[in-house]
């Protein structure tokens, strides 16, 4: 598997206990606990209960040590203490059957104030059941253990507490990602995220990655920019991996309650990674669905401001969209931003021509520029790709500009200009009166001469012999280009 | 044959310029003629569908009341493209100080397509039209009055413009025709007032690109209209039947940006597609996605975000085409 695109997060999980940064009391608990176990005298409490903050390394420790003492990690996730199966099976493991030649095993359950509903107790039973019988070490984790339903596990349990990381340990460690992934970083930049992470390296490294990836860089700018304040609590892909994880409605509804970005821009995020994370077609719709029912009340929002219909958006972007989720497997996926925005960056050039020639057209077809754009563009864009004679004309008589030419001709470019400078050529001969159309009607205000204009007054007559000589130079042209001469003058 | 290098867009070239001009819409024309004879006027309000002739109607009253340099006497602003209410009363401000024609008593400012603007800012229109008053007349223009707000209808004399005849259409096309030298069929014609649904605009300008093609058939103006309308959107349609949903959403997005389509016009063009024959999918599906591409559009016009709603679209179509391939 191409490790380019595992998530940075498992790609530099430590692999040695040294390698877990800034939490030596907690190691100083657990360490002699384990080492216990190791050397076959299993301590008075068969369970260690690590809780601390997200991201601070009670998982990681757990996986480093467990590396460098050769244990095999059998895992389960606080989501899953439900399913009786599952626990039976881990139970069996733990308790029954010695590893006869294999590895020794240590048992993790991750966030087990996960089960604190009623609904729970009985996975709650099951835990202590698997405390009492196992000849295994049990090490469960949680963010928060002081849940008075969790008071039968702290009283089983060994309490080992993990502290918020100092800043500087997790700029340490994205300095040492950055340098190993060849990242261009500003140490300034680096302290900013840790800043906003507040002691959570995981979403710290999230973010790293996503910055770097997004831009390929890491600025102070950009940082600043992506994440912005820090009063409401998710960074984008915190707030999509909360969403997409969710089981429950309000796991999802606390995701979009708790996004750091303005209610639209959220909506386009969702919009862009329901089919990075989704794969089955039913669940991509039935997302999509609710995700544009959500953008309806948004509308309506917008329009009437009345926000207290916010909860709405809410309610079908959040546990409308995580819950539509039926057959595509949890994957780690790897969100993107909102593509238009990139998109309306890189053709923003193109875009400008695009607007400017819908400028000189609007003003002189007294229409809107959209209707412009819309309407009149793209059939000038036709006479340009198929008439490149005919365009020539057109382009002097509204003075468009050479990128103008290129946006509307694309790849008859050459042939437009060709036939432009033809035409030029001929005012500049002397003998020929200056005869053009009048670059403007009535309010000619254009920013891009490129040619001099006379008046309408002055341009009646050229030359007809000379013009028909240009006809025939044109026509033959034509015929080089199509390989074949059907065509002859042209009617216009 | 125009006897000069430069050529100008017919739509411009052979808009009229005075009333006189003005073939059809005759009771209209006869009561602006009113207007220059008296040197007065209300406040105008011309509504009606596009390409119905009321912008030039405008143009042509001004002309016809102020002489050939009518354009220093009015100021053209257009609802979609200004920013704003401040910005548009900035600009009447500024236009209301500056000198008066000599022999009529008020200058005209013409407001296209107000019906864009909120019911807020047309109440702040309202207030500058009656400010103003004494010293200026605006015309505003609008597709649909019913989104012009009540105290505004009240203050105007509204005229109605309604849509073009076939045989007007088509004369006016004959004698560009005839003026700019170029063959044409009788059915060609028809097929441009068919796709231009009855908007002398629309209809000017796709002459104008078929007859740079060759001569006018039907076959040519289908050309242009399809070279016009991008085929990228059969396309999409396809990728997405064909399970593809993130390239069709990828080419859609491509497409609106490079082309700068609104979603509405996407998704007009996308119900044109549904019902042509290019499109292999049983008959009555078409009808099916007929009805959802309504509810999108309708949706839009709502006010709902463009991406969001067409990929909600996409993603439908793609299931539908994952069912369709099932169930064959």
């Amino acid at each position: 598997m191409a490790t380019k695109n595992l998530p940075w997060i498992i790609k530099y999980r430590p692999r040695r206990i040294d390698e877990v940064v800034d939490q030596e009391q907690a190691k100083e608990k657990f360490l002699p606990w384990l080492r216990q176990w190791l050397q076959g005298r299993p301590p008075e409490k068969k369970a260690a209960l690590l809780y601390g903050p997200a991201g601070v390394g009670k998982t990681s420790l757990v996986e480093a040590a467990a590396h460098e003492y050769g244990l095999e990690i059998i895992e389960m996730n606080a989501s899953d203490f439900r399913r009786r199966e599952d626990i039976e099976r881990i139970a069996k493991i733990a308790a029954t059957q010695y590893s006869l030649f294999g590895r020794k095993r240590i048992i993790l359950l991750d966030e087990v104030d996960g089960i604190s509903g009623t609904a729970d107790k009985g996975g709650l039973d099951a835990i202590l059941d698997l405390i009492n019988a196992t000849r295994y070490p049990i090490v469960m984790t949680a963010n928060d253990p002081w849940d008075q339903k969790l008071r039968p596990l702290r009283e089983a349990a060994l309490m080992i507490p993990f502290n918020r990381l100092s800043e500087r340990y997790v700029v340490q460690t994205l300095k040492r990602i950055c340098v190993a992934e060849k990242i261009e970083c500003e140490d300034a930049a680096l302290k900013l995220i840790a800043q906003r992470s507040e002691g959570d390296l995981r979403s710290a490294i999230n973010d790293l990655q996503a910055i770097a990836e997004g831009y390929g860089r890491v600025t102070v700018d950009i940082v600043k920019g992506v994440l912005a304040s820090r009063d409401r609590q998710y960074s984008p892909w915190e707030m999509l991996r909360h969403l997409f994880m969710a089981k429950y409605a309000w796991q999802a509804k606390r995701a979009v309650t708790h996004a750091d970005l303005d209610y639209i821009t959220m909506l386009q995020w969702i919009n862009e990674n329901i089919a990075v994370q989704y794969s089955d077609p039913e669940d991509i719709w039935r997302a999509h669905e609710s995700l544009a029912r959500a953008d309806i009340f948004m509308g309506r929002i917008m329009r009437s401001q009345s926000w207290d219909l916010l909860s709405y958006v809410f309610d079908l972007a959040g546990p409308g969209v995580a819950l539509a989720r039926k057959k595509s497997k949890f994957k780690w996926a790897k969100y993107q931003f909102p593509q238009k925005i990139l998109l309306l960056a890189r053709t923003k050039e193109t875009r400008e021509i695009r607007d400017a020639i819908a400028e000189v057209i609007a003003k002189r077809l007294h229409v809107s520029r959209t209707r412009a754009k819309s309407e009149v563009l793209p059939l000038l864009s036709v006479i340009f790709r198929e008439r490149p004679d005919y365009a020539a004309r057109l382009a002097i008589g509204y003075n468009l500009t050479d990128s103008m030419v290129k946006y509307l001709a694309g790849p008859m470019y050459n042939q437009v200009k060709e036939h432009i400078n033809m035409l030029l050529l001929r005012l500049e001969k002397p003998s020929t009166a200056a005869t053009i159309m009048p670059a403007s009607s009535a309010s000619g205000k254009h920013k891009q001469a490129t040619l001099p204009t006379s008046s309408r007054a002055s341009s009646s007559s050229t030359s007809t012999s000379r013009r028909r000589s240009s006809t025939g130079r044109r026509s033959s042209s034509r015929r080089r280009r199509k390989g074949g001469g059907t065509q002859t003058t042209l009617p216009l | 044959m125009s006897s000069s290098i430069a050529e100008l867009l017919w739509a411009e070239k052979y808009r009229p310029r005075s009333l006189d001009e003005i073939v059809n819409q005759e009771e209209i024309v006869r009561r602006l003629k009113k207007f220059v004879e008296e040197k007065n006027m209300p406040h105008l309000l011309f509504v009606g569908p596009p390409g119905t002739g009321k912008t030039t109607a405008a143009h042509a009253l001004a002309h016809d009341l102020y002489g050939e340099n009518y354009m220093q006497y009015m100021l053209e602003l257009n609802a979609s493209d200004e920013r704003g209410i401040d910005t548009i009363r900035t600009k009447v401000k500024e236009f209301a100080r500056s000198r008066t024609p000599p022999n009529i008593p008020f200058k005209i400012v013409l407001l296209d397509e107000a019906d864009n603007m909120t019911a807020d800012a047309q109440q702040a229109l309202r207030r500058l039209m009656e400010m103003y008053t004494a010293s200026t007349r605006f015309i505003l223009i609008a597709n649909f009055p019913s989104k012009i707000i009540e105290p505004i209808q009240s203050r105007c004399a509204i005229f109605r413009f309604t849509p073009l005849k076939k045989e007007d259409v088509i004369a006016r096309l004959k004698w560009i025709c005839e003026q700019e030298g170029c063959k044409y069929t009788e059915e060609g014609l028809e097929t441009i007032y068919e796709v231009s649904e009855g908007d002398m605009r629309r209809a000017i300008n796709i002459l104008q690109a078929a007859a740079a093609l060759g001569t006018v058939t039907p076959e040519i103006v289908y050309k242009v209209v399809g070279l016009a309308h991008p085929k990228e959107i059969r396309e999409i349609i396809r990728l997405a039947l064909d399970g593809e949903f993130l390239k069709a959403r990828e080419k859609l997005r491509t497409l609106m940006i490079n082309y700068g389509l609104s979603g509405v016009d996407v998704i007009k063009q996308i119900h044109r597609e549904i019902f042509g024959q290019e499109l292999k999918i049983p008959e009555e599906i078409r009808v099916l996605i007929a009805d959802y591409t309504g509810e999108i559009q309708f949706r839009l016009v709502e006010g709902a975000d463009d991406e969001i709603q067409l990929n909600a679209f996409l993603a439908w179509l793609t299931l539908l085409g994952q069912k369709l391939r099932g169930s064959s």
